[in-house]
């Protein structure tokens, strides 16, 4: 299978186009020929083509005419609900790939609002934030701040089931248990030695923020504070 | 939200599918994808196409260019039914093939766009993963033990303060001065707003702030 990108428009060169038409023609009839038996349902296709004098059909035109009779049996409310034409298939394909356009956008937002968090922690500001942006910023590190108490007070559920709420607040878990390695490096000091810049500079990356995506793990089920954008 | 691997292409046998519910999602999604080969073979190649077919619930689906009806009544009245349609649709014709043309422009951007937003997606990835090569703190958080997810806490509180107090100045200094004015070559009354340099998309996504 050829991987070429293929422009959706009328193929201006004549020996291609016929070329395509032969090649998808094929295919597609194949996808039909699929589609009924794999679902074990009714089909059928007419292609007309001036390549053709006939119309080249599936499954026969006996069989589209069987089809073609099924269908015109049908109420026509039933029989337009589905139909679609070139331009409502297109004008539906748009849409649908605007949907899926708009949350890989808001994915990646937050992907870019979870790594630059990360650098901030190591202590690499590599951008200047905007008043904007550091807003984004601080309401991102609350929330996952929100998402750390959290996990914080499942694990000391675990350790502790009985204790729950009487904990004291504070309460050093080195105290209950002598858990993993402390990592040598804690992002803190860096943090503090950094010159901030102060110019109401545009963050590069322009850090449209969507609330409702909770933490960086990717993998929490909680929702934020619902609210919209203009 | 980790995304969940797709099983990828498999090879199937071609016969009618047994477990219900596999045969209700192969028929959405190849019923959609045979549409979509039809529509592309009437824009590529010009040719005019009909196809019905039946769900396994018994709804009737339909694709037609120019549309299924035509098509249809002209298989039935005559065999051979005329390539080229009659006068006084010629104008109707163009005027729909031109919008149909815009469409696919439209179309053929907005997919352009989705490609570049994955590819986005997985550069944003990649520095994720190699940062958190060399930081254990950026591992998901419900891998990490109690000790380190204290002191993640902790540091976390520590920006939290930073970005509070640099906030805070930021505004003070807008307040109190006119720079953005002279900064933006702007005539004090006029609001300029800065644009992003990222991308600027026309659907209205939260760039409310910008």
């Amino acid at each position: 299978m050829t991987r070429k990108k293929v422009t959706l428009a009328y193929i201006p060169n004549d020996s291609e186009r016929k070329a395509s038409f032969k090649k998808r023609k094929k295919g597609m009839m194949k996808k039909v020929n699929e589609l009924s038996t794999l679902c074990g349902v009714d089909a059928c296709a007419i292609v007309l083509s001036p390549y053709s004098h006939d119309p080249e059909v599936w499954p026969s035109p006996l069989g589209v005419q069987r089809v073609i009779a099924k269908f015109k049996n049908l109420p026509d409310w039933d029989q337009g609900r589905k139909m679609a034409n070139q331009e409502s298939f297109t004008k539906e394909r748009i849409r649908k790939t605007e949907e899926k356009l708009r949350k890989q956008h808001k994915e990646n937002q937050h992907k870019e609002m979870t790594n630059v968090m990360f650098q901030c922690l190591a202590g690499e500001w590599s951008r200047s934030f905007s008043f904007y942006g550091l807003n984004e910023m601080g309401w991102f590190v609350d929330q996952n701040i929100r998402e750390i108490a959290r996990r914080i007070n499942s694990l000391k559920e675990e350790i502790l089931p009985h204790q729950g709420m009487t904990m004291r607040h504070g309460m050093s878990s080195a105290e209950i248990v002598a858990d993993t390695q402390i990592a040598s490096e804690m992002p803190m000091n860096a943090m503090q030695n950094y010159q901030w810049n102060m110019q109401p500079t545009v963050s590069p990356y322009g850090l449209g923020w969507d609330p409702t995506i909770p933490s960086y793990g990717y993998n929490s089920n909680s929702i934020g504070p619902n609210f919209t954008y203009p | 939200m980790a995304k969940k691997p797709s099983m990828g292409r498999q090879k199937i046998k071609i016969a009618k599918i047994e477990i219900k519910n596999h045969l209700q999602v192969t028929f959405s999604k190849r019923r959609s994808g045979l549409f979509k080969k039809a529509s592309e073979l009437c824009t590529l190649c010009g040719v005019e196409i009909a196809i019905i077919v039946f769900s396994p619930a018994g709804k009737v689906f339909s694709f037609g260019h120019p549309g299924v009806d035509s098509i249809v009544d002209r298989f039935m009245i005559t065999r051979n039914p005329p390539l080229t349609p009659s006068q006084t649709l010629h104008l109707v014709e163009a005027h729909r093939n031109a919008s149909v043309r815009e469409l696919n422009l439209q179309l053929t951007q907005v997919l352009n766009e989705l490609e570049a937003e994955k590819t986005r997606g997985d550069v944003l990835d990649n520095m994720r993963k190699a940062s958190r090569s060399q930081h254990w703190w950026e591992a998901p958080i419900d891998e990490l033990g109690l000790n380190e997810v204290e002191q993640l806490r902790d540091s976390m509180e520590e920006l939290k303060k930073i970005v509070t107090s640099q906030t805070r100045k930021l505004m003070a200094e807008a307040a109190h001065t006119p720079p953005f004015f002279d900064q933006f070559e702007c005539k004090p009354g006029q609001v300029h707003v800065p644009s992003t340099a990222s991308e600027d998309h026309s659907f209205g996504y939260g760039h409310g702030f910008f």
